[in-house]
């Protein structure tokens, strides 16, 4: 369905995308990980034919960089900032991409009633808060039902309710045989949303496999930190006992630790009446345990 | 072009929406009006069209380049600052058939507001007064769209080379200064100073779509030496009435047509 080959993308000296190649079948959701600044979104604009690259992209036989228009007839795009015209309506915006696509417009009044958007139909995109607006999007993007659907950082800014419509949302388009490309940094996301994973390192494949595999090696971790009042000593051990890494940077307390595991860290704490009060959590770096040298390898 | 044609239309509605252009056309309508009324007032004869058309020229030649270079220059670097260009895109639309329509939406716009506020005060004007030299004002709403057309592809151009809207209308500006207020006062007079030749003078008329307008304006009403200018007067003596219209006529086509194919080809090579 999707066939990449040897795609490479450079900015000036800047290396961003370097012999990235896979093949994705109709009906399979593969998500694209990797940090931020490893290539997913230059990837994703590369299958839509949006920048210009060394190698080539075809979906289903139709090369993107040759015949752009036809291919992209097969393909919806959620952007990673949904950006429209906000004097055009939420009903005009469905309509305008509905002609542009060659779809009826009662197509594109569906789509905004699907994504729940009817009761906002005439309000001006302008208006609409950025959970709207992405909604907004993923009706565009579903116009004249593509079969393949690309997908950036769509679960970035999103509540947990909205992670998991979006799960589910990608779970039915599988389920009509729609095939799904979508890039996250969340590395929660894979196992639940994708039957495929292709890792990006500065450019580069570090992992291109089933999600299972990946998951099963790379099991995802997060990195907390804790601003605590004052039982640090007390605090740091009893972390320790339960998750990876623990260390002392300033007033915050840093913990590496599996994704799974947060929430019992903070149980911990509390049960041990140690208030937090502050914390924030990133992604951490992805696990060592990946090959970064080949394709499809897990040492 | 199908899947262009909702861009096109967008672009007019857009237009039509736009208070700058209703503006721009009753100003248009009034000040045609209002000379055309002066005029009546001290003259005898039924000349109004005429009179009023020669002095419409000098507010043609400033403010449509102005209208042109401006909407042009928004046209792609709008799209860029608003981010809704790789939406746009990421549809079944190639970059050439995105330009093509924005071009064209705007031009029809243009070419109303022209349309509309000069035909509004020349039916005005028919219906008080006796209808003498109506087919001259007609060609001069024809040659204002022309001139619109040339600087809507200039602007198109500046467009598709900038990073934003403002530095685009910054440049446009720009542009519209030197094509209109420098150019009369320094250019030509470059131009003989480098090379005091018959063909630095065709050339000074002709690289500037303003001054065709403005000389095939003036040959359309009263080729008269001294109203043509010294590139008018030059280009009437040396090829007559006739030849000198069809060059700078199609010095302006030329004028439409390359920037908008170079803006056409560099768009086609940038990335979203």
């Amino acid at each position: 369905m999707l066939s990449v080959r040897s795609v490479s993308k450079r900015y000036g000296k800047t290396v961003v995308l370097d012999g990235v190649t896979f093949d994705l079948d109709a009906g399979k959701v593969l998500a694209v990980v990797g940090s931020n600044g490893a290539g997913k979104s230059t990837l994703l604009k590369s299958i839509l034919g949006l920048l210009h690259f060394v190698g080539d992209i075809e979906v289903d036989g139709i090369s993107v960089a040759r015949q752009g228009q036809q291919a992209r007839r097969r393909i919806g795009y959620l952007p990673q900032h949904p950006a429209f015209h906000d004097d055009l309506s939420v009903h005009e915006t469905a309509t305008f991409y509905a002609r542009i696509r060659g779809v009826p417009v009662a197509e594109a009044l569906a789509a905004v009633e699907a994504v729940g958007l009817a009761e906002h139909a005439a309000k001006a995109v302008g208006a609409l808060s950025g959970g709207m607006r992405q909604r907004l999007a993923l009706a565009v993007a579903q116009l004249g039902d593509p079969a393949l659907l690309v997908l950036d950082e769509p679960t970035a800014g999103l509540d947990v309710g909205a992670r998991l419509e979006l799960r589910q949302f990608i779970a039915g388009q599988q389920e009509r045989g729609r095939t799904v490309i979508l890039s996250t940094h969340w590395m929660e996301d894979v196992p639940a949303m994708a039957d495929l994973v292709l890792v990006l390192d500065q450019g580069k494949t570090s992992f291109f496999g089933p999600s299972s595999m990946f998951t099963a090696a790379a099991s995802p971790q997060s990195r907390m930190f804790l601003r605590l009042n004052g039982r640090t000593d007390e605090a740091i051990p009893l972390i320790t006992s339960l998750a990876g890494t623990v260390t002392h940077e300033g007033e915050w307390v840093a913990v590496t630790c599996l994704a799974a595991s947060k929430a019992q860290v903070l149980a911990a704490l509390f049960g041990a009446g140690i208030k937090v009060l502050d914390f924030r959590v990133e992604d951490a770096a992805l696990p060592r345990t990946i090959d970064s040298g080949g394709r499809g390898g897990l040492s | 072009m199908t899947s262009a044609m909702p861009v096109l239309l967008k672009e007019l509605r857009d237009a039509v929406r736009s208070r700058w252009l209703t503006a721009f056309a009753i100003s248009f309508a009034l000040v045609a009006l209002a000379l055309a009324g002066v005029q009546q007032q001290g003259d005898v004869g039924a000349q109004g069209f005429n009179r009023t058309t020669a002095s419409l020229i000098n507010l043609c030649l400033l403010l449509v380049p102005l209208i042109a270079l401006a909407m042009g220059a928004g046209a792609i670097a709008g799209e860029r600052d608003r981010a809704t260009l790789a939406t746009l895109l990421a549809q079944p639309l190639t970059a050439t058939q995105l330009l093509l329509a924005k071009y064209a939406g705007l031009n029809v716009a243009i070419w109303m507001t022209v349309t509309l506020g000069f035909g509004i005060a020349g039916f005005l004007m028919a219906l008080f007064s006796p209808v003498s030299d109506f087919g001259h004002y007609l060609l001069f709403i024809v040659l204002a769209g022309g001139l619109a057309s040339a600087m809507l592809s200039l602007g198109v151009l500046i467009s598709v080379l900038s990073e934003g809207r403002a530095k685009a209308v910054a440049v446009a500006m720009l542009a519209w200064f030197v094509l209109v207020l420098f150019y009369q006062l320094a250019a030509i007079g470059i131009a003989l100073t480098v090379t005091p030749s018959g063909e630095a003078l065709v050339l000074a008329a002709v690289l500037n779509p303003v001054e065709s307008i403005r000389i095939l304006a003036v040959l359309s009403l009263e080729p008269d030496l001294q109203v043509l200018g010294p590139l008018g007067a030059f280009l009437n003596t040396e090829f007559g009435a006739g030849r000198s219209a069809i060059l700078l006529a199609g010095a302006t086509a030329v004028w439409a047509a390359v920037p908008l194919a170079v803006a056409v080809m560099l768009f086609r090579r940038q990335d979203a």
